[in-house]
């Protein structure tokens, strides 16, 4: 087991790899004088004389590479354009709001979606087959936009049920749980859509399995059948699909974060875009890079620990 | 998805490629007896069609304001006017002929992004199977550019070159080649596994003859059919991206800004949010619907995606 962690964590190395020498990549596309750019327009001379020997930019690329690497490493991202600040504090209070809403998320949409997918398997063909089916595909056609402005419309402004504008502190006090609650609603609601459907095809497939016919050929209860036999062994490849889909919940993570004006590094990376600040904006994609390598990683690990088999 | 659907078809050699590509008539139509596929063909036909004729078809100046008429509702709400069908928005401009200019630029976005990404994707994934000695590297590539989720490469490229069409286009076609180099390759090599490569080799066909002719042509409908599915994603991502304002700028037309723009107004006139919003879904919807009835007929095997 701890071979098999070792292995994987190994595996992602060379991507680690591949992001920071993007990331260091897409710094030499922007047109323009790098020191200039971070230095502002303000910035005199001598400042961007200054900041180009700070970073190192006058040597040559792989030594610039090198020194990135190093700097990235030591956790330095340099400072914030806007408000000075170094990025790496900003990062690091905008990365547990990002985590809450990722697992207040998660919580719900996994359990009903894989409820709804064996559902839909168990009943496949039929009328509620159909309509779960119909639901799931409705649900990956619509952008999380839609979905976040009509909560915030109906849940937030007309029914006065729920609040919709940032964070209110920590999970465990009532504010803070009821401002959570719209945008992992949101989130949530699209995710559902992809699980139910993955869910029912690996139920469908482990529905024709042999151990299955034994089990039912035993007496077993249909019930019995289906969640010991059928779901536990579907879930395997389902967690692994959930994995592949982690880009999909990070984007709509961003979009989210920024409907609610939830202050996650989705939001950070958006805003300093949006204002060209370049450090600020390089640091947060980085984060995102990294947790969703670091998702992928947890979900191989966790495919490890539920079939034995790949561990080995 | 498209890694599980990789090793799937590569182990299980079923020698079905070739067959539907000689059918085309009969395939397409036991399509449309699919009524629910029929009827997504026919609503993305007219989408298209009315993409193509804006300019003809929009009643006002889609970039025209007037304070005077900021937020009229559409003409089925009381106070709504039969010049503006769909209303108009905060600045007064009418809703209906943006959404038709709207959606010929998110129309545009995701052809041209699908199109690209997936011509470099199909010549990658061809390339690999056909040289044994490339796809080693090719798909290591192809690994770490999915490593890379679209949104963040949309993210990272709007970081660098500003916010814009350009960006959005770039990131989601470069997105797009790694899963599509992924869906070919495994194609493909299910092709060149087929006695009539070794025939094409024997009468002593050149390299570029047998990839074009021989092997390109076997797997085109696989791709074509993962392409469909991919539209619809490709569309979803970049209203995303252009809702953040990664985008298209205002005050260009385009739904995924228009919808954006509608959150400042989302309470008192929540149509200038909703209807963009709307056409995206109505979009995409059908794209996922064809792509999934083409995919069942076509090529049954990627069905676990």
């Amino acid at each position: 087991m701890a071979g098999h962690l070792v292995h994987r964590a190994v595996l992602s190395v060379p991507v680690l790899f591949g992001v920071l020498l993007l990331g260091f990549m897409l710094l030499q596309l922007v047109p323009g004088d790098v020191a200039q750019v971070i230095g502002g327009p303000q910035a005199t001379p001598e400042v961007v004389e200054q900041i180009r020997r700070d970073l190192g930019l006058d040597r040559p690329l792989a030594v610039q590479f090198l020194l990135y690497m190093g700097r990235v490493l030591r956790g330095d991202l340099g400072y914030s354009m806007i408000n000075n600040t170094p990025v790496i504090s900003e990062l690091a209070e905008a990365i547990g709001p990002t985590a809450e809403l990722m697992v207040a998320c998660l919580v719900w949409s996994v359990p009903i979606g894989i409820a709804l997918g064996t559902v839909a398997a168990v009943n496949r063909g039929n009328m509620l087959d159909r309509l779960i089916i119909a639901v799931s595909v409705l649900g990956v056609s619509t952008p999380v936009f839609f979905v976040g402005l009509m909560l915030i419309m109906y849940a937030g402004y007309q029914w006065e049920l729920l609040p919709f504008l940032g964070r209110a502190g920590p999970l465990w006090t009532r504010e803070g749980l009821a401002h959570i609650a719209l945008p992992a609603l949101t989130l949530g609601l699209i995710f559902i859509g992809p699980v139910a459907r993955m869910t029912r095809t690996a139920a469908l497939e482990v529905m024709n399995a042999d151990y299955v016919r034994t089990a039912r050929a035993k007496g077993l209860a249909e019930r019995t059948v289906i969640v010991r036999h059928v779901l536990r062994n579907a879930l395997i490849p389902v967690i692994t699909l959930i994995g592949l889909q982690a880009g999909f919940l990070l984007g709509g993570a961003v979009v989210t974060e920024t409907i609610f004006s939830w202050p996650g590094v989705g939001r950070l990376a958006v805003g300093a875009i949006l204002a060209r600040d370049l450090p600020l904006a390089q640091g947060s994609i980085l984060v995102l890079a990294v947790s969703f390598i670091v998702i992928n990683l947890v979900v191989d690990v966790l495919y490890g620990v539920l079939d034995p088999r790949v561990a080995k | 998805m498209a890694q599980s659907t990789a090793t799937t078809t590569a182990t299980t050699t079923a020698p079905a490629a070739p067959a539907a590509a000689s059918r085309p008539p009969s395939a397409l139509r036991r399509l449309f007896r699919d009524r629910l596929a029929l009827a997504a063909a026919v609503i993305l036909v007219l989408l298209v069609a009315a993409a193509i004729l804006a300019p003809w078809l929009a009643p006002n100046d889609p970039y025209l304001t007037n304070t005077r008429l900021r937020m009229l509702p559409p003409v089925w709400e009381g106070r709504g006017r039969w010049q503006f069908l769909l209303g108009t928005d905060g600045l007064g401009r009418c809703l209906f002929s943006r959404v038709l200019f709207g959606l010929r630029a998110t129309l545009l976005m995701g052809l041209i992004a699908t199109a690209i990404g997936g011509a470099v994707g199909l010549a990658l994934g061809l390339l690999a199977a056909f040289y044994r000695r490339l796809d080693g590297w090719l798909m290591h590539l192809a690994d770490i550019l999915l490593s890379f989720p679209a949104i963040l490469l949309g993210l990272a490229f709007a970081a660098v070159v500003g916010p814009g069409m350009t960006a959005v286009v770039v990131s989601l076609a470069i997105a797009t080649i790694p899963t599509v180099a992924r869906v070919t390759r495994a194609s493909a090599l299910v092709v060149m596994g087929q006695d009539f490569i070794e025939a094409g080799r024997a009468i002593g066909l050149n390299d570029r003859t047998l990839l074009t002719r021989y092997l390109a042509l076997n797997c085109i409908s696989s791709v074509f059919v993962y392409l469909t599915l991919r539209f619809g994603q490709v569309i979803l991502l970049g209203s995303a991206l252009s809702f953040l304002g990664l985008g298209a700028q205002p005050p260009a037309a385009e739904l995924g800004t228009m919808a954006s723009a509608g959150r400042n107004e989302l309470f008192l006139a929540p149509h200038i949010a909703v209807i963009p919003s709307f056409v995206i879904v109505l979009l995409v919807l059908c794209a996922n619907v064809l792509g999934d009835a083409l995919r069942d007929l076509l090529d049954p095997r990627l069905r676990n995606g």
